[in-house]
């Protein structure tokens, strides 16, 4: 994992999720890398300004939906220039009936959501031992 | 000591032309204040800028970076954020990635702002992947209320 370790970041917009909502606020498609290895799925979300209790995950008929809500800082501060916009987020997966949803985890570090999805048991790969005759 | 604020020394820039660049374009930002969103700059951290009371707050969205990883530096009025982002899995025999949205690469910004900030008074914090500095202005640009002495 080292290829990218000279390169520049470059800053992308926040995309905006466009929802028929009558809650007032931005909300925004975090970005995320998704992988998967022989056990389990994992999901790594970027959620600058969420906190572990504002990140909601919901897993149900094959969609995971995931929300996080940023707090207002409030203040009585003047903005002078601004780069990003504050708002929360929301982004949903289509997880195949593999995943064993009873033992879904997640953990929030540095703004970063990260969801482990174990493959249930029968979905796992197995070894097949091949009896002699 | 804050971990992560250190007064700035004088050292020499390796890239001067490109330095001095980039501080026009963001002095140009800084100009056209206006508290609008002036969309992204393609320049990473996205950073915003507000003013309160006596000073200035710059926070800078940074998912995934931990404050060992941050530099702050300032210098007068100059703040350089520098540091790198490192997006990593733990890597092992039969992982597969399916996307891949999030970046690494190393990061440097200078912010002009608009007065010289008290050095001794700057404080920088790190919270749910937003780096947060309170920089107040220096005590000679604030207001005073000066003393009448009667005879």
């Amino acid at each position: 994992m080292s290829e990218n370790q000279n390169r520049e970041i470059e800053a992308r917009e926040k995309a905006e999720v466009l929802t028929e909502d009558t809650r007032p606020g931005l909300l925004f498609k975090p970005d995320v890398d998704i992988l998967e290895d022989p056990e389990a799925f994992m999901i790594l979300a970027d959620l600058p300004g969420a906190s572990e209790e504002s990140v909601d995950i919901h897993l149900e008929k094959g969609i995971l939906t995931l929300d996080a809500r940023v707090a207002d800082p409030g203040g009585d501060s003047r903005p002078r220039y601004a780069e990003y916009r504050e708002g929360g987020y929301h982004r949903e997966f289509r997880v195949s009936d593999e995943i064993d949803a009873a033992s879904v985890s997640a953990r929030m570090r540095d703004g970063v959501l990260e969801l482990r999805l174990p493959k249930s048991a029968e979905s796992r790969p197995r070894r097949i031992e091949v009896a002699a005759a | 000591m804050n971990p992560f604020l250190r007064h700035a020394t004088r050292s020499p820039r390796p890239f001067p032309s490109l330095a001095r660049d980039i501080q026009r374009e963001i002095n140009h930002a800084l100009r056209s204040f206006d508290g609008a969103y002036h969309g992204p700059r393609g320049v990473y951290p996205p950073v915003n800028l507000s003013e309160s009371g006596d000073g200035y707050v710059l926070t800078a969205e940074l998912p995934g970076v931990s404050p060992e990883n941050i530099d702050v530096q300032i210098e007068g009025s100059t703040v350089t954020l520098s540091g790198h982002r490192k997006v990593e899995y733990a890597a092992g025999d039969g992982v597969s990635v399916h996307r891949r949205e999030r970046q690494s690469g190393n990061f440097r910004r200078a912010f002009e702002l608009p007065a010289e900030i008290d050095l001794d008074k700057a404080r920088a914090s790190h919270k749910n992947g937003v780096l947060t500095l309170e920089l107040p202005k220096s005590p000679a640009l604030q207001p005073r209320q000066i003393e009448i002495e009667t005879r």
